[in-house]
C-alpha cells in the first residue's frame, strides 16, 4: 500500500527529554502525524482513542512514561489497564490490532520516540486505510484527510 | 367516491405498475421486524404481520436526524433538496391520522415547515385497515377507527381473495382506474367486514372528560404514583406516531445544522442554560408527557394527541402502560 | 413457586409493618401476557398485589440510583440483581444501612421475544406450569420447554444465587462455571477482523438511541451521560455509524468490571440490538487478567480502580 498513514500521537509531556526529543516532536514532526500532548498518559481517556479513529487515524500511537516514573506518581498505571483493555475492546469489534501502539518511554531513552513512529508508520503502510471506524466525516481540509 | 376490488393474487403486479411510476414504501420483514422501506421488488412487500411496524412511519416525513443544511467551503448549503413522488403502501389508519395530527404542528398559519411539507406535499397514502386488534391496539378508544379514512388517499380492506381499494381522493383515485369498481353487494360486504372489525376493538378506557380530570390531577398522588416505575428512557417518544419534539444542533464536525428527534423523557430536555430545570424530577416528566396527550393537544385542536397505535404499550422496557394510566386517572379519588 | 411467592411476601409485608424499610420494590402483574411491571409497596396492603415469575424481566438494581437516598428500601433480589445492588454500594451510591434485601435464587427470566417469535403476537395467556411454558393463541395451544424459552443471558448464567442479602428465600441452585458466560464471546472471536467489525456495524445500525439500554441499565447512573456532552462532541446525536457506534463501544466499556450480565439492556431495547456480546467480553477480560467476578464480594477492589506495579509487561518494553 502507498499510503502515508495518518497518525494520531497522545503523548505524555513529560516522557521525553525536552532539548532535542520534545523539540523535534514540537516543531519537526512530518505533516502525517497529529500531536496531542496531554499532562499526564493517565489522562488519555478512550474516548481520545476511538475518536482519532473515528475522525480518520489509520494508528493511534499512546506515549507516557515508564512505571515509577511518572511526574504524578501512578498516573501511568491507571492508564495502563484502562487503554490496554480498551484496545482489546476495539480490536474484538474488528479494528486491526496494528492500529494502536503503546510506548512506555523512560526520558533517558534519546531518541527512541522517532523510532517508534518511524516503525509504527512503516507498519501502518503494510495496511489498507482505516476504514472501519472512520466513521465522521473530516470537516476541512488540513483535518485528518 | 366509490370502491374498487383487487384479487390478492393481482397485488404483486399492482404494486410493481405502481414502483414504475413513484419509489413505494412499504412494510418489509427483517428478521423479528417490520419497518417501512422502499422496497425494490414487489414481493420485499410483508402484509402478512398482523401487527404494525415498531418504527413509526412519521420517520418518512420528519426523519429521526435530518441535515437542515450544511457550510461548504464558507457557504451556506440548503439541503432540501428535491422530493421524489412517492407512495406509502400499507400504513395502518392510525398512523396516518397521526400525520394529520402532526400537520396542525408542521403545517400551521404561519409556522409552515418547509422540510415537512416537501414531503407531504409529494407523498400518496395507501392504507390498509385492520380486520383484527392485536393485544396492544386501542384507536377506538381515543376517537380513531380501524377503518378510519381520514388522510388517506385509498383505503385497503382485506376481504380474504380479494383487496377493497376505497377510493378517498382524486390523487388515490388516479391510481386504480384499470381496477373494476364494487358492485353494490361487494361493497356492502366490505361495510359489514368494516364494521364487525371495529366492533371487535376492545374499549381501553372511556376518554370522557379526561382532560378535566388531568387538570384536577395535577398536584395529586396521582402522580407519583404514575412515575415510578417510569424509566426516563425515550422508547414511548420515538416509537409514537404522534410525537414531534426535536433537537436542533450544530454539529461542528460534520459542519451541519442538524435536527434530531428529541424526547421530553429525557432530563436534559427541559434542562436550561442556567442549570435550572422547570420539569427536574420523573415526575414532571411523566405528567408532561401523559397531559400533553391527553390535555394539550385537546386544549389545542379539540382532539386527542394520542391515536392508540399501541407501540408505547408493547415496548415499554417497564411496561409501563398508557392504557392503564388513563383508566386509573378517570377512575382516581384522592387518598 | 407458589411457596416462594408467600414467602417473599411474608417477609415484604413484615419488613414494611415493623418499619424497617419505608418501600419494598418488586413486580406485580404486566397488562400484557408474558410481561410484569416493577412495583412500588409503600403499605403492607400493597404486597398483595406483589408477583414473582419468569415475566419479571427487570433488574430492579437499577431504581436504586432513582430513588431518594434517605429512604430505607427494600428490594426483592434474584442473583444478578444482589450483584448489581453490591457494586452500587461498592460505589457508594447507597448506604448499605438502608437497604434490606430479600434474596431469590433465580431459575431465569422467560423471553417474550422467543415465546412471540414461535407462536405470533396474539397471546391470550401465558403460564408457567413446572419445567414448561403454556400459552394460548386463537388458533391454537402451545407448550414450550422453559429453559428453552429463557433469555440469552439467563441461559448462560452462571450466578442464579443472591448475594450479600438480608434474607434468602427459596432453594439455593447450583452455581456455575463464570467462564460458561463467555462462551459466545470466545466463538465470536474466531470470525475474522472484517466479519467482526460487519457484525458491530450491523447491529449498531438499527439503534434509535432511544437509551432504554442505559435507563434499565443499574450501572448507569451518571447525572450527565457522555452522550450529552457537547464540548468536546464524543458523540453526536444523529443517527449515524459515528454517533452510533461510538454509544455502543464507550456504553459497554464503561461497564467493564461493573456489568453483572443480567441481559436488562437486551430486554429493554425496542430494536432487539443485543449488545450483551460487548459487555460479555469486556467482563471476560476483568475475569481473565484480574480474576475479578462482578459483585462477588465486598472487598475486592474493580479492575479500574485500581492498578499494580505488576499489571502485564506485554507492553512495556
Amino acid at each position: 500500500m502507498n499510503h502515508q498513514p495518518r497518525i494520531v500521537v497522545f503523548q505524555c509531556q513529560f516522557c521525553l527529554y525536552a532539548e532535542t526529543d520534545q523539540h523535534w516532536m514540537d516543531h519537526e514532526l512530518p505533516a502525517n502525524f497529529k500531536l496531542v500532548k496531554v499532562p499526564c498518559s493517565g489522562r488519555i481517556s478512550p474516548l481520545f482513542v476511538l475518536n482519532a479513529f473515528q475522525g480518520g487515524a489509520d494508528g493511534v500511537l499512546i506515549s507516557g512514561c515508564v512505571p515509577e516514573m511518572c511526574h504524578y506518581k501512578e498516573g501511568n498505571l491507571g492508564a495502563r489497564r484502562q487503554l490496554d483493555e480498551f484496545s482489546r475492546l476495539l480490536k474484538y469489534i474488528g479494528l486491526e490490532e496494528q492500529r494502536i501502539r503503546f510506548a512506555w518511554i523512560d526520558v533517558n531513552q534519546r531518541g527512541r520516540i522517532q523510532q517508534e513512529l518511524a516503525s509504527f508508520e512503516k507498519d501502518l503502510a503494510d495496511l489498507p486505510r482505516n476504514e472501519r471506524l472512520a466513521t465522521r466525516t473530516p470537516v476541512e481540509q488540513g483535518a485528518l484527510q | 367516491m366509490e370502491t374498487r376490488l383487487l384479487k390478492k393474487s393481482q397485488l404483486l403486479s399492482f404494486i410493481a405498475g405502481l414502483m414504475e411510476q413513484q419509489a413505494v414504501f412499504a412494510p418489509v420483514k427483517n428478521g423479528d421486524f417490520t419497518q417501512f422501506q422502499q422496497i425494490n421488488q414487489a414481493d420485499e412487500l410483508d402484509l402478512e404481520s398482523t401487527h404494525n411496524t415498531r418504527y413509526p412511519p412519521k420517520a418518512l416525513f420528519q426523519p429521526q436526524s435530518e441535515p437542515l443544511f450544511e457550510f461548504r467551503d464558507g457557504k451556506f448549503v440548503s439541503l432540501l433538496g428535491e422530493i421524489q413522488p412517492r407512495i406509502i403502501f400499507g400504513i395502518r389508519p392510525c398512523d396516518v391520522h397521526a400525520l394529520q395530527l402532526l400537520d396542525t404542528v408542521f403545517n400551521a398559519e404561519g409556522a409552515q415547515d418547509p422540510y415537512w411539507l416537501a414531503k407531504r406535499e409529494k407523498t400518496t397514502i395507501i392504507t390498509l385497515g385492520c380486520e383484527q386488534p392485536c393485544s396492544t391496539c386501542f384507536c377506538t378508544s381515543v376517537g380513531g377507527s380501524p377503518f378510519d379514512r381520514r388522510g388517506s388517499d385509498l383505503l385497503l380492506t382485506n376481504m380474504g381473495d380479494y383487496f377493497a381499494f376505497e377510493v378517498v381522493t382524486e390523487r388515490g383515485n388516479a391510481l386504480v382506474q384499470s381496477m373494476p369498481v364494487a358492485a353494490d353487494g361487494q361493497a356492502n360486504d366490505v361495510k359489514d367486514m368494516q364494521t364487525k372489525a371495529e366492533a371487535s376493538f376492545p374499549k381501553a378506557f372511556d376518554p370522557t372528560g379526561i382532560r378535566d380530570k388531568l387538570y384536577q390531577l395535577f398536584s395529586s398522588n396521582y402522580w407519583k404514583k404514575m412515575q415510578e416505575s417510569c424509566l426516563g428512557c425515550g422508547v414511548c417518544t420515538y416509537l409514537c406516531p404522534t410525537c414531534f419534539c426535536f433537537d436542533i444542533v450544530d454539529e461542528k464536525q460534520r459542519n451541519q445544522r442538524v435536527r434530531n428527534w428529541d424526547t421530553c423523557m429525557f432530563r436534559v430536555y427541559s434542562q436550561e442554560a442556567s442549570g435550572h430545570n422547570p420539569r427536574p424530577t420523573k415526575l414532571e416528566r411523566t405528567r408532561q408527557r401523559i397531559m400533553h396527550k391527553y390535555a394539550y393537544w385537546l386544549d389545542n385542536i379539540n382532539e386527542i394527541g394520542c391515536t392508540g397505535c399501541g407501540r408505547c404499550v408493547r415496548y415499554c422496557p417497564v411496561n409501563l402502560d398508557i392504557r392503564w394510566m388513563i383508566q386509573t386517572a378517570q377512575n382516581w379519588v384522592e387518598a | 413457586m407458589n411457596n416462594v411467592l408467600t414467602a417473599i411476601q411474608n417477609e415484604a409485608r413484615r419488613i414494611l409493618q415493623e418499619g424497617i424499610v419505608d418501600v419494598v420494590v418488586g413486580f406485580e402483574a404486566g397488562t400484557l401476557q408474558l410481561k410484569a411491571q416493577p412495583f412500588f409497596m409503600h403499605k403492607a396492603d400493597d404486597v398483595d398485589k406483589l408477583v414473582w415469575n419468569g415475566f419479571c424481566q427487570n433488574n430492579l438494581a437499577t431504581y436504586l440510583t432513582r430513588l431518594d437516598k434517605q429512604q430505607r428500601i427494600g428490594i426483592i433480589c434474584r442473583g444478578c440483581d444482589s450483584r448489581a445492588v453490591r457494586t452500587l454500594v461498592m460505589e457508594h451510591q447507597y448506604d448499605r444501612e438502608k437497604l434490606y434485601l430479600i434474596g431469590v435464587p433465580c431459575t431465569g427470566i422467560v423471553d417474550w421475544r422467543a415465546v412471540q417469535r414461535q407462536t405470533g403476537e396474539d397471546i391470550l395467556s401465558a403460564e408457567e406450569i413446572g419445567d414448561e411454558i403454556v400459552i394460548a393463541t386463537p388458533q391454537k395451544k402451545w407448550k414450550f420447554s422453559r429453559a428453552e424459552m429463557l433469555h440469552d443471558s439467563c441461559k448462560r448464567c452462571a450466578h442464579p444465587n443472591p448475594v450479600g442479602v438480608d434474607i434468602t428465600i427459596g432453594e439455593l441452585l447450583p452455581e456455575g462455571d463464570p467462564q460458561q458466560a463467555f462462551t459466545r464471546t470466545r466463538e465470536f472471536e474466531l470470525k475474522s477482523a472484517e466479519d467482526r467489525y460487519a457484525y458491530f456495524q450491523v447491529e449498531a445500525e438499527r439503534c434509535i438511541r432511544c437509551y432504554a439500554c442505559r435507563e434499565a441499565c443499574p450501572m448507569c447512573y451518571c447525572s450527565e451521560c457522555f452522550v450529552d456532552y457537547t464540548t468536546p462532541r464524543w458523540a453526536e446525536s444523529m443517527i449515524t455509524p459515528s454517533g452510533t457506534q461510538a454509544w455502543h463501544i464507550i456504553r459497554a466499556f464503561h461497564q467493564a468490571g461493573r456489568c453483572v450480565s443480567c441481559g436488562a439492556c437486551e430486554r429493554a431495547c425496542p430494536m432487539d440490538i443485543k449488545m450483551t456480546y460487548l459487555t460479555d467480553k469486556l467482563n471476560r477480560d476483568m475475569l481473565d487478567l484480574y480474576g475479578f467476578d462482578v459483585g462477588e464480594n465486598d472487598d475486592k477492589q474493580p479492575p479500574f480502580a485500581a492498578f499494580s506495579l505488576d499489571d502485564r509487561d506485554r507492553f512495556v518494553k
